[in-house]
């Protein structure tokens, strides 16, 4: 199968070359190994950054984030809350920080105002009450994989070809220039070789392992970075620590959870999410210096992300983003870097330069076109919103006259999970779960799985031990640091799970 | 005549109970909230090493007939689950599967998925086809409540009498006053009736019903949804314990005392963090790494209190004790042992 342009990669960065190259007509193929957001776009904050958290140390990167928040909020708004974020300093923060941040936010154009401690509170009733400044921007939270999705429904529906469980496994290279890859098809959707014209590598933390498959390399730094998911919704705002960036700055109010974030350490390869003990201890530790009550809520679990840095990696190491070119193989570029908010401008960088190369002059309409209908449309029900959110365009598939619910932490509808597998990428339990929220509430899918697998069964006909135990796995993961009454809830699961039937889930 | 306290009212504490009105004691159970016993299957999985006569006389009822040895029956999702000792239609003899499998579900509802099922059995050689009949009843509503009423029961007949397969499998759909329903559903269909091992659901509340009945027989006092939160500790003795129910709250006086309050899952134990302690205050813990395993320490039966030394008359059981070897989804046999165990240890045998 021959095609201009192979896309590897189906992260937001992916999906957005995708969706523009698409919408300027080009001829494109993207194959994304897991699930979208398989990488870090799955793995990440969810923040949409208003440029604060680089203003001071990383200008290029704050202000790029500025103005891409501004894009997304116009292109996206369906899946984007509009929160607001606070930066809080408390008395053992440098006072100094606050000048420069300051400064430094008018000179990258990253919008703030300034609060009075008084007005902080009145605003974020659950701040510390020894919050000595505070900066409002123009943070917000997205979700990822609505976000993902609208972009590989949109490249669909332009024309390009987007595959997930499709994994590049190999490149041959001739004169400087790769004439085939090979391709691994877990769905059963393409032949087994691919000739493209050229190839953009979107691997994310991948990037070096694809690079290498064609004799390149894109020497990145890994890091690693924890979040902790907390029952609730606990802020209005994103709040975040006014200081120099380091671990624990960050609380996200998220659909129906709150999620603390990051820390920071170098990861061992692009899948080396695991989570300490240690990250646990620190995140709750340092967010409940900004929101004291965060001590008392329940975790429901914790995730890991692998970020690809430019350069050496680490809190230092700029957020921006790179285009790399091999001399030795001209048809492969390599992009990484960057953030979630940005992939929208990577993306149109790296396909201005696809043009560039197929000599087509067609230019960018990424930042105009809409990805998605607008948000909460006024008089809307809660549960039309929560559609919106999760489906963009897709919400009106969904049947809302069959009442019945499967995962009532989420509540999921049976009929968005039916909806979701009609529309045929999603193989797996998680892949139902990363698309409708059903096992990702409190029960952690103990109460849902097996109503998920009964229609799965129905209209996939998928083999259900391996599948079951695969998504309890994966579930598992993120439940080793509970404690409290979720430890509690995971006992209980493990009785059943493991104690009762027989499942391999481990120890 | 002798008078004990015994707090919790799940398996260790309605067989300790039991055992010791048995023999003469006043007995005195105080318990509240759902025992880990009716949150299990029902079944226990292995086999007792000690008191399997008492436990045949415990559990031996009118309405619901035991089978025991090496006994296997289908979980609620298909999957192979054994036991040592089952109510009659959970379970086959070892060795004994049926050749054919008829998996019964109703519509909506989650209590048994029948495709899930099927395919889970054909997947382990067992031939098996899914069986779903209409049904009207909400999925977060329990099955036992709409099949209480002979109608019910005479329209599921109706519906299993066209299947050909040598065993039909149900939901859990009887509680302990209707398990004779399953013997009359055999009976008209004219095939095994299996019912699913179901955790979470009336095999379980059977059972701790069961147990509370057996011990109110037996003459046992039973204090129930009330709360020891105090014990009165004199010279390594328990010499009494505040009760607390609702707005009332008293004193009373006890020569021995047993503690089956369960594990951190029921609350029996404080669970800080990952971490068990005692909510009474009185008694050393044993901490390990899972906080299901830890719990209790005790010597020869009797608890031992902060300072190191075992009491005198205050013995534990169940899974507010300390055990290394306790799996998930086991441990009621364990539980029955102990009682056994506590109940000598106070009697100085
Ligand atoms: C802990 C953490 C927190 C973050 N928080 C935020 C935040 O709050 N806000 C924000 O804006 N940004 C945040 N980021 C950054 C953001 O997540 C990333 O910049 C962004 O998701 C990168 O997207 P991507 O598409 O480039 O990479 P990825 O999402 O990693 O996508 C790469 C994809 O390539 C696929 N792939 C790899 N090899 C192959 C192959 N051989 N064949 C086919 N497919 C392949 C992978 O499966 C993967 O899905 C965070 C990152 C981390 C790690
Ligand atoms: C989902 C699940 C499935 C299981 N499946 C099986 C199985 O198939 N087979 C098997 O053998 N085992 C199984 N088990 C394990 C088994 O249920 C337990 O090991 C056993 O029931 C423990 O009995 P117990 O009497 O020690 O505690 P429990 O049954 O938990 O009873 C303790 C009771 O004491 C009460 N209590 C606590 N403190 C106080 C107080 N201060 N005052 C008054 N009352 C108090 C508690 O609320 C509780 O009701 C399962 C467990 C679970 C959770």
């Amino acid at each position: 199968m021959r095609t201009d342009v192979l896309i590897i990669g189906g992260g937001a960065t992916g999906a957005g070359i995708a969706r523009d190259l698409a919408l300027r007509g080009v001829n494109c193929l993207l194959l994304e190994m897991g699930d979208f957001c398989h990488g870090a776009s799955g793995g990440n904050h969810g923040l949409l950054h208003s440029g604060g958290r680089y203003a001071v140390k990383d200008p290029t990167s704050a202000s790029e984030c500025a103005l891409e928040n501004a894009v997304l909020r116009s292109i996206a708004p369906f899946c984007i809350e509009d929160t607001g974020g606070l930066f809080v300093s408390l008395p053992e923060d440098d006072p100094s920080f606050a000048d420069t941040f300051v400064g430094s936010c008018r000179k990258a154009n990253v919008p703030f105002e300034e609060l009075t401690a008084k007005e902080a509170l009145r605003s974020e009733p659950e701040l510390s009450s020894r919050v000595t400044r505070c900066l409002k921007v123009n943070d917000g939270s997205i979700d990822p994989f609505s976000l993902v999705q609208a972009n590989v429904d949109d490249a669909r529906s332009a024309g390009a070809k987007v595959l997930n469980h499709c994994a590049v496994t190999g490149m041959t290279v001739e004169n400087g220039t790769v004439v085939e890859v090979e391709v691994r098809d877990r769905r059963g959707g393409i032949p087994a070789s691919i000739v493209p014209e050229i190839v953009v590598n979107a691997a994310g933390a991948w990037v070096d392992e694809v690079a290498k498959l064609a004799g390149c390399r894109v020497p990145m730094g890994l890091d690693q970075g924890s979040m902790l998911v907390m029952d609730g919704r606990h802020c209005r705002y994103v709040v975040n620590r006014l200081r120099s960036p380091s671990n624990g700055d960050i609380i996200v109010p998220n659909h129906t959870s709150t999620i603390l974030g990051t820390t920071s350490r170098p990861a061992g390869a692009p899948n080396d999410v695991t989570v300490s003990r240690e990250d646990v201890d620190l995140l709750v530790r340092e967010t409940a210096a900004m929101m004291p009550s965060l001590r008392e809520r329940r975790t429901i679990r914790t995730y890991g992300g692998v970020r690809p840095l430019l350069g050496g990696g680490g809190r230092g190491a700029s957020r921006s983003f790179a285009m790399l070119n091999d001399e030795r193989v001209g048809n492969l570029i390599s992009v990484a870097g960057g953030k979630l908010t940005t992939y929208r401008l990577m993306a149109e960088k790296v396909s201005d330069r696809v043009c560039e190369m197929l000599g087509s002059s067609s230019n960018c309409r990424t930042h105009k076109e809409a990805l998605g209908p607008p948000a909460n449309g006024k008089g809307d029900s809660i549960s039309a919103v929560r559609l919106v959110r999760k489906y963009g365009r897709s919400a009106s598939s969904v049947d809302t006259t069959d009442a019945r619910v499967v995962c009532s932490c989420e509540q999921v509808l049976r009929s968005e999970v039916t909806a979701v597998l009609k529309a045929g990428d999603a193989l797996t339990l998680a892949d139902v779960m990363r698309r409708t929220r059903a096992g990702m509430g409190y029960c952690q899918g103990f109460d849902c799985a097996l109503s998920v697998l009964e229609i799965m069964m129905e209209q996939n006909g998928i083999d259900p031990v391996p599948s079951l135990n695969e998504f309890l796995g994966e579930r598992e993961r993120g439940l080793e640091h509970t404690s409290g009454d979720q430890l509690r809830q995971e006992m209980l699961r493990r009785h059943v799970l493991n104690g009762v039937y027989g499942l391999g889930v481990r120890e | 005549m002798s008078y004990a306290l015994v707090v919790g009212n799940g398996a260790a504490g309605t067989f300790s109970s039991w055992l010791l009105a048995k023999r003469g004691w006043e007995v005195t159970l105080v318990g509240r909230g759902t025992p880990s016993t009716a949150l299990s299957t029902g079944c226990l999985r292995s086999g007792p090493n000690l008191c399997r006569a008492e436990i045949s006389e415990f559990l031996n009822n009118e309405k619901m007939p035991w089978a025991s040895g090496q006994r296997e029956g289908i979980s609620k999702i298909g999957t192979s689950y054994r036991c040592w000792m089952s109510p009659s239609h959970s379970t086959w003899k070892e060795g004994e599967t049926p050749k054919s499998i008829a998996v019964v579900g109703l519509d909506g509802h989650p209590s048994l998925l029948p495709r899930v099922v099927s395919a889970m059995l054909n997947g382990r050689k067992i031939k098996a086809t899914p069986f779903t009949i209409p049904s009207q009843v909400p999925s977060d509503v329990p099955l036992t409540s709409s099949f209480r009423k002979d109608e019910a029961w005479e329209g599921l007949a109706e519906e299993l009498q066209g299947l050909s397969a040598e065993a039909i499998l149900l939901p859990s759909l009887v509680g302990l006053q209707d398990y004779h329903r399953l013997d009359q559903l055999e009976g008209r269909c004219g095939r095994n009736v299996l019912e699913a091992i179901t955790p979470l659901g009336s095999p379980g509340q059977r059972l701790a019903d069961l147990m509370l009945s057996k011990a109110a027989e037996a003459g046992v006092t039973i204090w129930d949804g009330r709360k020891v939160t105090a014990l009165d500790v004199e010279n390594d003795a328990a010499i009494g314990a505040t009760v607390v129910g609702g707005m009332d709250a008293r004193h009373i006086s006890a020569e021995a005392v047993i503690l089956a309050t369960g594990g951190p899952l029921v609350d029996g134990l404080v669970l800080k963090e990952r971490d068990v302690s005692d909510p009474l205050g009185k008694f050393r813990i044993v901490r390990s790494k899972f906080p299901l395993t830890g719990g209790y320490d005790s010597l020869n039966g009797m608890l031992i209190n902060i300072d190191g030394r075992p009491m005198v008359n205050v013995a534990g059981a169940g899974d507010c004790l300390s055990s290394g070897s306790r799996e998930y989804g086991s441990g009621l046999t364990e539980a029955l042992e102990n009682a056994y165990r506590a109940v000598r240890a106070l009697e100085g045998t």
